[in-house]
């Protein structure tokens, strides 16, 4: 109680259960505001986090999580080894429900959804989720950084090399008509940094004389970059000789008895696992060159000349200095991140002030401090400048402003509004994979292709959205089937169905079968919410829907919802605590004000 | 309660033997003639998916006697696998129209598939032979020398499944069965176009497209919503929560929170349409064995009942079925499949025959690849071209389409270890079907863009 008390007392003592009747207007619209700004920013608020944020204020809460240590998915991996494949999607759970470094981990997550990796359909990154986990540790390091760095940690990653097929990419053999892989040429244009057509610095489209869109690259301009990322491999050579065979050191390097292996190897002998480990190990390190298959010739793309037999390293250095210093880099990047935090279409004169807090490399906060160092690319300041515009603090400028929540972050609001005994998402089915239309629809590392789980221009057609011609990504994924998915899917959690007789006994069947030796009451407490705080509003539907509104919707939860949901607490007698709070949570989340963020 | 654990379907159960012989078959079949021209100008396409990569070789055998003596040296372990299973004299021999495009060779299904013989050889059905993934004509030697553009990442299976699926293994957004049916939802053909296309399970890709979107129909029953289940005990609640689900919000000014619960109360109708419309069709599934793939065509077979219902005249599904990737244990596990496979058509064409449905809806069998001919002891491996089914009374049956290639090593078509360089690509076996389905020229092109590629043009719809 007293604990509780102290959360409590961080919002005015008016807010309680007692007296709702005379609520304080400003202090309830200063936690719809927190509320609000943490929905931007976090991967969900919690009553702590709006509480400590009328102490702190925006700016220094900024700034402290930049500065704070960044939390990595690689070391879970191995302690998500039950799950075998779904080890990354499982780091990605713990991490973004759990780990204090939310403003990194959000940043993370939308660059995921630019640089885009998956382990989609069971391909050879589903085989290692090493990979994958080592992949999005470089996107955490760098949420903060510069995007030249970005750029080039995702074009050495093995993970990057082996989806988009560079990784072995032979120079050309004139006398056989074989030519390098185009693939990576062209997605690191389209999609990573300047897209298919010539933008102005709002991201307006440049028009010619005739009124068309310029292209941004030739057919031409693809070949000559594809050059540039010719010779990329796995960096086997620590570990192999030419000749293929395992260097001696490597057996004494490798203390073969220490369990550093997948526990699903049998039957095999050392060298097999020992090949098994070293080929996991190597999918997280970055590519090395090899100059023999790389392109000896010039290389020309976007007017640069990298001239003939300049080494690997070298080409690809000057080939992203090149990309990078394209004009198109500050609006392309600046309107995707811009959706990926506050809205699905942002105006021009909003992506332009974001444009050039990325070009500046610097952002003035409200309360003075200064965020970036100056150097074009810098990812704080362009963050900063994205949460600090005019137009993501007011309120609801315009009815064209908001974006649908993207099914991941639903899901991760409700586990962090209420307090979970565990966030142990290993004993979860439900979480291993969201990818189905019968689950969430989306996965994280999981979209079906390189272009993500939506499109940056989606336009839903017969909409109102899609009238006024608004991007709408998140639209792509709300359908008849995902609809009754979604709602299906919180039920479980809000209805704590992990205790049921059949999910234990599903869970008990499948430790069994993989001769797992666990604590059944782990299994019970994952995900398991308390509601301590809701059960003691149970009796008052006002409160605990007034609550829930600031909690899940930062207050935009409309007066007919709220009736409609306070008479639906009342249909349920008061000894059913439990229930009145389930219901009442669903169709919080189940509703157009929480559905959206506005 | 559901736990997804995979993205791909899992085989309810096995299913042995064929509870629907020729005779039956045959009595069936007359309808199909007795068919007379239908009133409403409805088609539907279904594409059943093998999983794992189906063997052409042991699915349309030689069967001239030289060529099975051939094939059964050429395979020894696999053969003495089989035991006598695969003997000659058990073959199912089929009598295409066309023999002589073959020689003096001729073929034959395996004793598992007596219902696609009987389709084959009553002219309901046709086989499409060495048909998979290619950019242009290719040969053993530009295939070795890279001198032709080739699809990315042959004999991977989810590459090869999307190439099968989108006309390109690298990252393609929409499927061509999406694309088939955008044009009908654009011209408003499809009253309720969420309909469109719909999967029994997985293979999303194939049906999404500019506007298709995949509706997930589920064989075990409808997909209904836990909550108002649960509330059912509680009259107020229940009518409240249907309340708050379907609700419209004149007072919110947003246009995002308008579309959403827009599209909440429209799936939530969706839904409920679709449920209420294809429970009229029940009883159909007396028809349908307790199988896998019988009872995800089985609510295919209602859905198309339901389309007046339903206000569609333009569809496209998907089912499937897992475990062709036979590395080993292939004399175990395949015929087993094809029984299902057999056994799953024959299921379905019965039912549309009661429906007088045969000609307006023709099925397809697709599959990442097929295999090699070279044996690793009881399994083989990842191969290539493979041959396929295309079903339906519109069909121009009994005949087989493209080249069933001579079996053996090293000939112009072997990519190595006897994997077929298919010699149609898939574009060519899709676009009489999309052809066949209303769509005008350019609409094709839009829908198979490598279709350009390929100037031959096969008639067997």
């Amino acid at each position: 109680m007293p604990r509780l008390l102290i959360c409590l007392c961080l919002l005015p003592f008016s807010l309680l259960a007692n007296d709702f009747d005379r609520p304080d207007k400003t202090a309830l619209k200063q936690a719809e505001s927190h509320s609000r700004f943490l929905t931007q920013t976090t991967f969900g608020p919690t009553m702590k986090g709006i509480g400590a944020l009328s102490h702190t204020g925006y700016s220094d809460w900024f700034k402290q999580q930049l500065v704070m240590p960044a939390t990595l998915q690689s070391p879970l991996i191995d302690d998500f080894s039950i799950v075998g494949e779904h080890a990354a999607g499982m780091a990605f759970w713990q991490n973004a429900i759990s780990a204090e470094d939310q403003l990194r981990q959000r940043m993370a997550f939308a660059l995921s959804q630019i640089f885009v990796i998956s382990d989609f359909n069971e391909n050879q990154l589903f085989d290692h989720p090493g990979a994958v986990s080592s992949f999005q540790d470089l996107l955490i390091k760098h949420a903060f950084g510069n995007y030249r760095d970005v750029l080039e940690a995702v074009t050495y990653s093995p993970a990057m090399g082996y989806y988009l097929t560079y990784m072995g990419s032979e120079k050309g053999d004139q006398a056989t008509g074989r030519v390098p892989d185009e693939n990576y040429a062209r997605e690191i244009l389209q999609l990573f940094s300047i897209g298919l057509i010539e933008l102005n610095s709002d991201a307006s489209p440049v028009f010619d004389d005739n009124g068309n869109t310029i292209e941004t690259y030739s057919n031409q301009d693809i070949t000559g970059l594809a050059k540039v990322f010719t010779g990329l491999n796995l960096n086997e050579s620590d570990f192999y000789d030419e000749e293929g065979d395992l260097l001696d050191e490597v057996f004494a390097r490798f203390d073969l008895d220490e369990g550093e292996f997948d526990e699903d190897f049998d039957g095999e002998d050392e060298e097999e696992r020992l090949e098994g480990a070293i080929e996991s190990l190597v999918f997280t390190l970055p590519m090395e060159t090899f100059e023999d298959s790389h392109s000896n010739l010039e290389k020309r793309f976007l007017g640069l000349r990298i001239p003939a037999n300049t080494p690997a390293q070298k080409s690809i250095q000057l080939a992203l200095d090149h990309i990078f210093a394209h004009d198109n880099l500050a609006p392309f990047i600046s309107r995707q991140l811009i959706q990926r935090f506050v809205t699905s279409h942002p105006s021009a004169n909003y992506i332009e002030r974001v444009a050039n807090s990325f070009t500046k490399g610097v952002f003035l906060l409200p309360n003075g401090g200064k965020v970036g160092n100056h150097e074009r690319g810098d990812l704080s300041a362009t963050l900063a400048a994205i949460l600090f515009d005019k137009e993501a603090r007011a309120d609801r400028p315009s009815s064209t402003f908001g974006k649908v929540r993207e099914p991941i972050l639903r899901f991760t609001a409700w586990a962090r509004a209420f307090e979970l005994e565990n966030v142990t998402p290993i004993y979860m089915f439900n979480l291993w994979d969201t990818s189905a239309n019968t689950s969430l629809g989306q996965h994280p590392y999981r979209s079906p292709t390189v272009f993500n789980f939506y499109q940056p221009h989606h336009i839903a057609l017969g909409t109102q959205t899609g009238m006024a011609n608004l991007s709408m990504p998140e639209l792509q994924l709300v359908n008849a089937s995902t609809i009754p998915s979604y709602i299906n899917f919180m039920s479980f959690f809000i209805n704590r169905e992990m205790r049921s007789e059949e999910y234990i006994e599903a869970y008990q069947d499948f430790m069994e079968e993989e001769e797992l030796d666990l604590d059944i009451n782990l299994v019970k407490k994952s995900f398991y919410a308390n509601y301590s705080l809701e059960r003691r509003l149970a009796s008052n539907p006002k409160a605990l829907v007034d609550h829930l509104a600031t909690l899940l919707t930062y207050g935009t939860l409309s007066e007919n919802s709220k009736e409609r949901i306070r008479d639906a607490i009342n249909s349920i007698p008061l000894s059913e605590k439990q229930r009145r709070i389930e219901i009442a949570i669903l169709m919080v989340m189940t509703s157009p004000e929480f559905l959206v963020q506005g | 309660m559901y736990f997804n654990r995979r993205a791909f379907l899992k085989r309810a159960g096995s299913c042995a033997g064929a509870s629907s012989t020729l005779a039956t078959l045959g009595s069936a079949l007359s309808s199909f003639e007795l068919m007379a021209a239908e009133e409403d100008d409805y088609k539907a396409i279904v594409c059943v998916y093998l999983l794992g990569g189906m063997d052409n070789y042991d699915t349309v055998l030689p069967y001239d006697k030289a060529s099975y003596d051939h094939y059964t040296r050429l395979r020894p372990s696999l053969m003495a696998r089989y035991g006598g299973d695969r003997k000659r004299s058990k073959l199912l021999p089929l009598s295409p129209k066309n023999a002589d495009a073959h020689g003096d060779r001729s073929f034959a299904l395996p004793p598992e598939m007596p219902n696609l013989a009987g389709l084959f050889n009553a002219g309901q059905a046709a086989i499409i032979g060495n048909v998979g993934p290619l950019l242009a004509s290719t040969q053993a030697q530009s295939f070795e020398d890279e001198s032709v553009a080739l699809p990315k990442r042959l004999f991977s299976h989810n590459d090869q499944q999307a190439a099968w699926l989108s006309g390109s293994s690298s990252q393609s957004r929409y499927g061509w069965g999406g694309a088939f049916t955008d044009p009908f939802i654009e011209k408003a053909t499809n009253i309720n176009p969420e309909f469109s296309t719909i999967t029994a399970g997985g293979y999303d890709l194939f049906l999404t497209g500019k506007q298709a979107a995949p509706f997930q129909v589920n064989p075990e029953g409808p997909q209904y919503i836990h909550a108002l289940k649960d509330a059912q005990d509680n009259r107020r609640l229940s009518r409240l929560l249907k309340e708050h689900l379907a609700a419209s919000y004149p007072e919110l000014e947003g246009l995002v929170e308008q579309d959403v619960a827009n599209s909440f109360n429209k799936s939530l109708a969706s839904n409920k349409r679709f449920n209420q419309s294809i429970s009229r069709f029940e009883n159909i599934k007396t028809l349908f064995d307790e199988g896998d793939l019988s009872q995800q065509l089985k609510v295919v077979a209602q859905t198309i009942a339901a389309r007046n219902q339903l206000g569609v005249k333009r569809q496209v599904f998907v089912v499937g079925i897992d475990g062709f990737d036979t590395h080993s244990e292939q004399a175990n596990e395949l015929p087993k499949l094809q029984a299902e496979l057999d056994l799953g058509i024959a299921n379905f064409y019965q039912a549309l025959t009661q429906f007088e449905l045969g000609s307006q809806v023709t099925l397809f069998t697709a599959s990442e690849f097929g295999r090699t001919l070279s044996v690793n002891d009881d399994g083989t491996d990842h191969g290539w071209g493979g041959h396929h089914f295309v079903v339906g009374g519109a069909v121009k049956g009994k005949a087989i389409y493209g080249q069933i290639p001579k079996i053996g090593f090293d000939h112009p078509l072997d990519a190595g270890h006897g994997r077929l360089i298919p010699t149609l690509s898939v574009e060519q076996m899709a676009a009489p079907i999309g052809r066949w389905f209303g769509l005008t020229p350019d609409e094709l092109a839009k829908a198979l863009p490598n279709l350009a590629n390929f100037s031959d043009r096969l008639d067997f719809i």
